[in-house]
């Protein structure tokens, strides 16, 4: 088995032992903050009828345009944007239903909501080097002013599903501005288990616990089904890879990468053919864990998933690949 | 090694054979990739999307202030 794919294979316990240390301590430090869990969404859910389009912050999110086409479309389901994918929303006259963030690191994640601590171009590239939303590359500090404006002025209209294992930083930034905040527990191991750090953290807060997938996309789709009880839930902005020409160090994890092999850093990227496009596209391990997260849970879940990226990696068995508009239509 | 190949002479130097279970430099290194890669929030697997816990109120209302 090729590098990437074999270090993707084990990425469900290093995920693990990597962030619980921080995200439990992030858990303890918002318990005081913690005003309504998110189940609290459930007899009232946003939107009409039975789907929801999951925006998440992917390069085909700009690539396809696919904000201005579903602004056009007027979709009137519910709308569950990750966090990174906010400012694009709004920027496009798309306010969520649902904002979600889960992220535990201490000051890249308060960035997707405008950090008002931000004055100069921070030495930490992460928003600089992706393709995660191009005003970021151009010019970080004035991005960011844009997005505290933006944020503030929509702020008392959003609502969002914001994970106990969050930053202090997040969590004072969206109460600032003014957000509705419905908290959960990211669920950490079985539940079942003895010792379980998800059966403890229920005890502590009472709030559920979600099953997050590894990453903040598929707990945004988690939450589109399993809180909001939508049977039909389309993606945008899936990639969970990069496309074909992509520098190599314009990726995330490039400088871990980097650092790790040396010229050998490339072997750990992993190419998939994505017969939907006709494109070549590839991801780190981590987004390779991911896709087959995806694949595993979506599955079993008790929706319909189409995913209307029209890009990146994600298809297989229980995925539906679509083009954006036919959702829409079919969802109206 | 010396349980598969044998010599009709004897060797000058010393082979050390590697400790049985002591990680080879792929597993080292996988293992310190690993530390540095993985998602922001955990996947637990066959345990369904949310987990209410026993008595299901995933609420939490018991004992915090109304928003």
């Amino acid at each position: 088995m090729e590098l990437g794919r074999r270090i993707a294979s084990r990425l469900n316990e290093a995920t693990f032992e990597r962030i619980a240390p921080l995200a439990l301590a992030n858990a303890e430090l918002n318990r005081p903050r913690i005003r309504r869990s998110i189940l609290e969404l459930a007899p009232a859910p946003p939107g009409e009828g039975d789907a929801a389009l999951v925006i998440a912050a992917g390069p085909s999110l700009h690539r396809r345009g696919s904000l201005a086409r579903l602004r056009a479309a007027g979709f009137r389901g519910a709308v569950v944007a990750v966090d990174g994918a906010l400012g694009a929303c709004l920027r496009h006259g798309i306010v969520p239903d649902l904002v979600v963030s889960v992220d535990p690191h201490g000051e890249r994640i308060v960035r997707w909501f405008g950090d008002p601590a931000l004055t100069a171009p921070p030495a930490d590239d992460y928003f600089r080097r992706q393709e995660l939303d191009p005003v970021h590359e151009r010019d970080e500090v004035a991005a960011n002013r844009e997005l505290l404006d933006l944020v503030d002025r929509h702020g008392p209209r959003l609502r969002v599903a914001i994970a106990t294992s969050a930053a202090p930083a997040v969590v004072d930034r969206c109460e600032k501005a003014g957000m509705a905040l419905y908290w959960w527990n990211p669920m950490y191991d079985d539940h079942d288990a003895p010792e379980s750090l998800s059966r403890r953290l229920h005890r502590a807060n009472g709030l559920p616990c979600l099953n997050g997938g590894g990453n903040v996309g598929t707990a945004a789709w988690v939450i589109a089904h399993a809180v909001l009880g939508r049977r039909r839930v389309g993606i945008v902005g899936m990639d969970l890879g990069y496309p074909p020409g992509t520098p190599y160090a314009r990726t995330q994890y490039y400088p871990e990468l980097r650092a790790l092999l040396g010229d050998r850093y490339a072997e750990a990227f992993v190419h998939v053919d994505n017969p939907h496009i006709g494109e070549t596209w590839f991801c780190d391990p981590a987004y390779y864990w991911f896709r087959d997260v995806f694949l595993e849970m979506a599955r079993e879940a008790g929706c319909r998933t189409f995913n209307c990226t029209e890009g990146g990696i994600l298809f297989g068995p229980g995925v539906t690949v679509t083009p954006l508009e036919r959702f829409l239509e079919e969802s109206a | 090694m010396k349980r598969f190949l044998r010599g009709n002479y004897p060797l000058e130097v010393t082979i050390e054979e590697p400790a049985e279970g002591a990680p080879d430099a792929t597993e080292a290194f996988e293992r310190k990739a690993l530390s540095r890669l993985g998602g922001s929030i955990c996947f637990v697997s066959k345990k369904g999307f949310l987990w209410k816990g026993d008595d299901g109120d995933g609420a939490g209302t018991k004992d915090r202030q109304p928003a």
